[in-house]
């Protein structure tokens, strides 16, 4: 048996991007571990919400307590309305996982200001939203957890990555900030950070995921669920003394690069 | 196979140096609970003998092997004990290490032997129980390095100069290690611990119980096996070359170790005419 701390039974928790591949993978972990869940879109498109559906009956499956619900992660009434949905039907809210994924490649004199704000907006403003949200019932309970998703794209600059790059980096650094904002309240805020992942929506080209997996140590390409099981410890009570760091799982790619 | 059996450790192989004792021992106590059989390593034979009982009482196996991680002699009668007791090493725990007393001082108060013996003490013994163990995993097509860092590996800090170049050498070794051993499934990471005072009233005293750390107390024992059982784990096995910090929020925000310093918040208020 593995040790009960880190069990989440009959924890609450919220995965906001659970329409993507990396979301996916922790949603199921949580559940696996015992928690109750919510999981949502990033944006409401038909796609995102199938995708959510899938989850939610892969949750059920498997025997867990599951509501899904499409959301747009840039409107604030969304963002609130979910968190109260969740702690009204699950109880509490214990653990949030941010993990919002837009992924946007161009030259910089080709980005629009449109574009650059979309960006910003989704991926990161949209992650600032959430946690705002989350504070509410994790300062009153003066307890939680939250995981926010960095890619590796928030420590190293890419050529064309100018604004997906920059939002990942202050993802980053609002986690740190956060960590510091609530460490008397019982609140850790941590990052995941994930390595050049398969289903990343910024790796999709198959000729750039060999060229990718040639500078990984490891010489692969991380799966979904090397991200998502890593999860469950860093939402646990095993990980309470842990708070502003990024934990990375990229293979060795960050000490090569 | 599912998360929660990925963090068993069912009948993995682990070796811990510096287990005779604190941390190590504590951190030894953690891995055997997660269900892996245990090597207890270090120079106090009184010592290791009474880990290995604690670790007995446990319901997993345990052997008491002396080291002196600065001898690669030594350190690799280590490793042929435990293969002759197991016949394979699935993961080696890099705690040994320490600060000297009266060692704290100026750097032009510092001798020769006393640089040779902290770096020694920090690094080379890490690297040649590294070095020592690679054969056997290489030869299992596979294993794991946990090396414990320390605030001091990142941070500059007052008259401890060995060990803070030590630490941050170790940091840098392991990146290297994960360089060239990914490959061969070798996963090399680093846990680097805040304050955790264990059972030592003075180093309790002396932070003053944690008021001064983000989130108001010091690391409790448990926490630091936790992570260990996780680094031991199959859950981590694409993470490689990185450090965990299990320090209560001190490094995000820049509070410890570089003083005593209270959690300071920006003024609420400032705008900077945002409305």
């Amino acid at each position: 048996m593995s040790l009960p701390a880190f069990s989440l039974h009959n924890k609450a928790a919220l995965v906001i991007g659970a329409s993507n591949a990396i979301g996916r993978a922790l949603a199921l972990a949580l559940a696996e571990a015992g928690a109750n869940t919510a999981i949502s879109t990033m944006l409401p498109s038909p796609q995102e919400v199938a995708a959510i559906q899938s989850c939610g009956n892969a949750i059920q499956e498997m025997g867990g307590k599951v509501f899904a619900q499409t959301i747009d992660i840039t409107s604030e009434t969304d963002v609130d309305a979910l968190v109260q949905r969740t702690v009204a039907e699950l109880g509490s809210l214990d653990i949030l996982v941010n993990a919002p994924d837009l992924p946007f490649a161009k030259p910089v004199p080709e980005v629009s200001l449109t574009e650059w704000n979309r960006v910003l907006e989704v991926n990161l403003t949209g992650v600032y939203l959430s946690c705002r949200a989350a504070a509410g019932p994790m300062l009153h309970q003066q307890k939680g957890r939250i995981i926010n998703v960095v890619s590796v794209l928030g420590e190293r600059g890419m050529a064309n990555g100018s604004a997906y790059c920059a939002a990942q980096a202050g993802v980053l650094n609002l986690t740190r900030a956060l960590s510091q904002e609530w460490a008397r309240q019982g609140i850790t805020v941590n990052a995941i950070g994930a390595g050049w992942t398969e289903g990343m929506g910024m790796i999709a080209d198959e000729a750039l995921q060999k060229q990718l997996t040639r500078y990984v140590p490891q010489k692969r390409l991380a799966q979904p669920e090397d991200i998502g099981d890593t999860v469950v410890t860093f939402a646990s009570e095993a990980s309470g003394f842990i708070t502003g760091q990024v934990l990375w799982l990229e293979g060795g790619v960050l000490s090569r690069l | 196979m599912g998360v929660m059996e990925k963090l068993q450790l069912d009948g993995k192989i682990i070796i811990m140096t510096g287990a005779g004792r604190g941390l190590g021992r504590a951190m030894a106590l953690d891995l055997a609970k997660a269900g892996a059989d245990i090597v207890a390593a270090a120079r106090t034979k009184e010592q290791i003998d009474e880990t290995a009982e604690l670790i007995r009482a446990t319901g997993r196996r345990c052997i008491a092997v002396q080291v002196n991680i600065t001898d690669s002699s030594s350190v690799q009668a280590l490793v042929d004990t435990t293969l002759a007791e197991f016949g394979r090493i699935d993961v080696l725990v890099n705690n040994a290490g320490g600060v000297t007393r009266g060692w704290n001082k100026p750097l032009e108060a510092i001798s020769d032997e006393q640089w040779q013996k902290g770096i020694d003490t920090n690094l080379t013994g890490a690297v040649f129980c590294c070095r020592a163990v690679i054969p056997q995993m290489l030869q299992q097509s596979g294993g794991k390095i946990v090396n414990i860092t320390s605030g001091l590996g990142v941070r500059a800090s007052k008259y401890n100069f060995m060990y803070s170049a030590a630490k941050a050498g170790l940091i840098n070794f392991t990146r290297c290690m994960a360089m060239n051993y990914a490959d061969k499934n070798i996963q090399t990471n680093l846990i680097l611990p805040g304050i955790f005072p264990h059972e030592d009233p003075d180093t309790m005293n002396f932070w003053q119980g944690g008021k001064f750390i983000p989130v108001g107390r010091v690391g409790k024992d448990e926490e630091l096996g936790y992570l260990c059982v996780f680094l031991a784990s199959d859950v981590s096995n694409y993470m490689n070359g990185e450090m965990i910090s299990t320090e209560g929020g001190g490094l995000a925000g820049g509070h410890v170790p570089t003083g005593f310093a209270p959690v300071v918040p920006l003024p609420a208020g400032t705008t900077g005419g945002a409305r």
